[in-house]
């Protein structure tokens, strides 16, 4: 187990190598005078970026030197840094990039987490109803609405949320995450965070419902199908204890592992549901850094997500032998 | 399975029972008049036909395709990025009271004249079926155009992405050792490669070198498949793999075939129905895929139309979002139609395709 785990961080750092390497040759395909004229334009819109900064950004990424030598020197100056956890600094946000990464995760995190436990709670049973009443009226219209759930751009239907729960019903606060106009504190203060992530995570609920249900719907059928579920029938069990005692355990799995890959989602953000929101989570911030060019908290942001997405996919694996004891890790 | 639908099974199915029961029946008669052979595709395709869900699928995305290309040469009054320039002048009145010194008080009329040569944000009518949007362009016409483009692209792009992964994932299954191990870090590498934000890179890397904004989405979708091949290589070696240690495969050998010969029409062939099924469904995640891209403002720019960019006004335009569901619904309605339609093809043809759902 342990050297399994071993071979499986050392092939993870050879992943990270060459997502990094990609990151950085994108980067450095951009031209320098192109990366000048966004600093001036950022300058202009009422940042301050001191010369310094832009001069180390510039030796960070060698950016002086255009030949071959040069930007591979580039590369493992940027590298050696990164090993440090020194993402370099921010222009737009004026802060070291971890700083920036870390102070907007929070957001985003309870926004993701909230979200799944709802995913969860909401797609079993109806995977579960689905998949023994198959082929039912009952199974039909959970499968087309899952679809159409599926189906749903985010941004449109997030627009059509915002538009009917809070512009025209007005329950909720249409974007942000506080009320500027009161200061609140306490509960209230907490009460009103609830009420502006409420739609943003309705939003991301409804989305990713039809998936975890489609999963739980073809798990469970297959498990149904198993000899020994019919065991467990013919020995005259009742059909709820064959139901969620027998077989709702073996489909356990397969979910289990998958909540573990669910952790680079949890904390990555949702650019597009906080852009339409206009959350200030870390999706929110990464995408205005990346219009604007702010290349250290780009680089910095997509290590941190294809870190996360590598850990993502070892705990999966790790989780599947945790569960399953039929599965022997080698 | 209930007793009342294998019924509905056999009278459905009159000729594949006849199939069975007729030859013990009738030991005289040429087994040739009572038997109805059906080759495998016949089969699929009567199974795909028998679900309902993926015939309105089928359906949905014909009728889609039906009007993207053939409406703009029905309905031709508008281009893309035609403006109607015939504005109505329109008068607003506003009451004025004011007092003067004596205490008297006057009321006035103030007329203002708003001549607007565009006609913008025009309601529904016989010249403009969904309106006009707000720079005054017939949001029917530029969804149809629209439509061109999103469903070329995502088509071309699942096409491509779908060579790649077959052509990687059939060397890596077929030849192993160190070509395999090679091949699959490199699935590992882009499986891990965050998608989204790549592609805003690469958006601000496309703007840098100065490209035509109309081409940008074309680009970016190109980006897109180089980096999203890995998953279908992975199906394509997993089958290959199993496939390689069947009998059929030692007579091909034996056969003295070459290795791409063995390749394309031994093991390609045999993984076709995951791959139609994992094609079908990519096509509704690659149309959200460019819709968003186009949502932010990585597609085409605003004079040519695309299902995207026509929402993404509404990001900006709170009047837009609560008071001209016009404009921006009915691209919203037709993604979502677009990616239910294909999601409900490609579900019926997994039904259809899997031997072991017999039914």
């Amino acid at each position: 187990m342990l050297k399994y785990i071993l071979k499986r961080l050392a092939l993870s750092l050879l992943i990270l190598l060459g997502v990094s390497l990609i990151i950085y040759v994108l980067i450095r395909c951009m031209p320098v005078d192109f990366i000048e004229n966004k600093i001036a334009a950022m300058n202009q819109g009422g940042a301050t970026i001191p010369e310094e900064t832009v001069e180390n950004m510039k030796k960070l990424y060698g950016l002086e030197d255009d030949s071959f030598m040069g930007i591979l020197k580039g590369y493992f100056n940027w590298l050696v840094k990164l090993c440090q956890f020194d993402f370099g600094t921010s222009f737009k946000y004026g802060a070291p990039v971890i700083d920036v990464i870390v102070s907007k995760m929070g957001v985003s995190f309870a926004v993701a987490a909230i979200a799944t436990i709802f995913e969860f709670l909401i797609a079993i049973p109806l995977g579960i109803t689905a998949a023994t009443h198959q082929y039912s009226i009952r199974d039909y219209l959970v499968t087309v609405l899952v679809m159409i759930g599926i189906s749903l751009p985010s941004f449109f239907f997030g627009q059509i949320l915002k538009n009917v729960l809070a512009m025209k019903l007005g329950w909720f606060p249409p974007s942000g995450l506080i009320d500027a106009t009161q200061t609140l504190s306490g509960m209230a203060l907490l009460g009103d965070y609830v009420r502006h992530m409420f739609i943003p995570i309705l939003t991301v609920v409804i989305l990713s419902i039809g998936g975890r249900m489609r999963m739980t719907r073809t798990e469970m059928l297959e498990v149904l199908n198993s000899d020994y579920i019919r065991t467990a029938r013919a020995k005259g069990l009742k059909e709820r204890v064959v139901v969620y005692k027998h077989a709702f355990r073996n489909t356990l799995i397969p979910l289990v592992t998958s909540l573990a890959g669910l952790l680079p989602s949890l904390f990555s953000g949702a650019i597009i549901t906080e852009q339409v929101f206009d959350l200030p989570g870390i999706g929110n911030v990464a995408f205005k850094a990346m219009m604007e060019a702010d290349i250290p908290f780009i680089m910095g942001y997509n290590m941190f997500l294809a870190i996360l997405s590598v850990l993502g996919v070892l705990l999966a694996d790790l989780m599947y032998a945790v569960v399953d004891p039929r599965v022997k890790l080698a | 399975m209930a007793i009342e639908e294998l019924k509905k099974e056999n009278e459905a199915l009159p000729d594949e029972v006849e199939a069975v029961a007729a030859p013990a029946a009738e030991e005289t008669e040429p087994h040739e008049k009572n038997v109805r052979l059906m080759s495998p595709t016949q089969m699929v395709l009567r199974r795909f036909f028998r679900s309902k869900l993926s015939v309105v699928g089928l359906v949905m995305i014909v009728s889609l395709f039906l009007f993207c290309w053939l409406g703009p040469v029905v309905y031709n009054q508008w281009g893309q990025g035609d403006v109607d320039e015939t504005g109505k002048v329109e008068y607003t009145y506003s009451e004025i009271t004011y007092t003067d010194e004596n205490g008297e008080t006057h009321t006035f009329y103030q007329v203002v004249e708003t001549g607007k040569t565009v006609n913008s944000l025009a309601k529904p009518d016989k010249s403009h079926p969904l309106g006009t949007d707000k720079t005054g362009k017939d949001v029917f016409a530029r969804l149809m155009y629209g439509g061109r483009v999103s469903l070329a692209v995502s088509f071309l792009a699942v096409f491509i992405i779908t060579f790649f992964g077959v052509v990687f994932g059939g060397i890596a299954g077929y030849f192993g050792g160190w070509v395999d191990t090679v091949i699959m870090r490199i699935c590992d590498i882009l499986m891990c490669l965050p998608g989204f934000p790549i592609l805003l890179i690469v958006g601000t890397l496309i703007d840098s070198f100065g490209i035509k904004g109309q081409y940008k989405i074309y680009y970016l979708m190109a980006f897109l498949t180089l980096i999203s091949w890995s998953g279908t290589a992975r199906l394509v070696r997993g089958q290959i793999l199993s496939l390689r240690e069947q009998e059929y495969m030692v007579a091909a050998e034996a056969m003295g075939y070459s290795a791409a010969r063995k390749i394309a029409k031994h093991l390609i062939p045999n993984v076709m129905p995951q791959l139609i099924v994992s094609m079908s469904l990519s096509l509704g995640s690659m149309i959200l895929y460019e819709a968003s891209l186009s949502y932010l403002g990585l597609g085409a720019p605003e004079k040519y139309a695309a299902w995207g960019t026509m929402i993404n006004i509404v990001a900006e335009d709170q009047n837009i979002l609560q008071n001209y569901f016009n404009v921006w619904g009915p691209p919203g309605i037709c993604i979502i139609l677009a990616v239910l339609g294909f999601n409900f093809v490609g579900d019926g043809l997994r039904d259809a395709l899997d031997p072991k759902m017999r039914r």
